[in-house]
């Protein structure tokens, strides 16, 4: 079974990132914060080929979980694509610096999602 | 009128963050929802005013200056566009992904006018997670004091909803 983990507080976008997801023929892990994230990807290290990244959340923002997966040599293959209202060049180049495989800008139409993630997944799936 | 050291008067909107909010919520709705919203009039205050049933707050800061960002909704206007955020219909959405819906809406809103923000003056903003206030006449504790206020009203599918929003430069 292979999984996309969504991080974000927010469970509507959850909600709507799933769906996504879904329609790429994905199971879907959720978690709210980078804590819960990097719990997730523990629990699933074998099986989660992607993990959509909210930046601001409690506890642990996305960019700390980032940061932390890439740094381990257990986790650091797993591509990460920052999904976030954090829109400054700026903060794109922070993430893709610390590692981030892709970034998403919200507000965001749900084709512009789907093709990020298969640009992220092209190389570790070998999709055509 | 108080203006600080970049000329900037110390309690102005100016016109470009309204754009920038207008173009905002108009992008938010429409991307997010699929729902076309007009601006039907902006409105200016001297304070906050409780509008609607439902409201998400989020602030903003940064070294230049401070404010502050609501979205209020009626009840059916909250449904409406939670309910196209999800695909459901209105009565199929819980209490709590109505609140989270609304709150996602302000942090979408507010994500775009803090990069314009540190576009313009150079300056990193931060956004504070958003709030969620319910109830008839809810009132919003904490805000900016003495800062005036301006609501961006606007009409979707017959429905209105309001935008206040403070800012006040160092």
């Amino acid at each position: 079974m292979t999984y996309i983990l969504t991080v974000d507080d927010s469970r509507i976008m959850r909600k709507i990132m799933s769906g996504a997801i879904e329609a790429l023929g994905f199971q879907v892990l959720e978690a709210g914060d980078g804590v819960e994230c990097l719990v997730q990807v523990e629990a699933h290290i074998e099986d989660v080929c992607l993990i959509l990244m909210d930046w601001n959340m409690p506890n642990m923002d996305g960019l700390t979980a980032l940061k932390r997966l890439k740094a381990s040599e257990i986790t650091n293959t797993i591509p990460v694509m920052m999904v976030t209202t954090e829109g400054e060049r700026g903060k794109m180049v922070e993430a893709i610096r610390a590692g981030a495989a892709n970034y998403l800008a919200k507000p965001f139409a749900e084709e512009d999602l789907m093709t990020k993630m298969v640009e992220c997944l092209q190389d570790r799936l070998n999709l055509v | 009128m108080m203006m600080n050291a970049a000329g900037q008067s110390t309690n102005a909107i100016d016109a470009k963050l309204v754009n920038t909010l207008m173009k905002a919520v108009m992008e938010v709705c429409g991307t997010m929802a699929g729902t076309q919203v007009t601006l039907k009039e902006v409105v200016p205050s001297l304070d906050y005013k409780p509008v609607g049933d439902i409201s998400s707050v989020i602030g903003i800061s940064g070294e230049n200056g401070e404010g502050m960002l609501t979205l209020s909704f009626t009840e059916p206007m909250a449904g409406l566009l939670v309910g196209r955020l999800l695909g459901m219909a209105p009565e199929e959405i819980c209490s709590e992904d109505m609140c989270d819906g609304i709150g996602e809406l302000v942090n979408m809103v507010s994500g775009r006018a803090k990069t314009s923000l540190s576009e313009d003056s150079g300056t990193l903003y931060r956004l504070s997670l958003p709030s969620i206030i319910k109830g008839p006449g809810h009132e919003i504790g904490g805000r900016p004091k003495n800062c005036p206020f301006l609501f961006l009203v606007f009409e979707a599918d017959g429905h209105s909803f309001v935008l206040q929003v403070t800012f006040r430069y160092f």
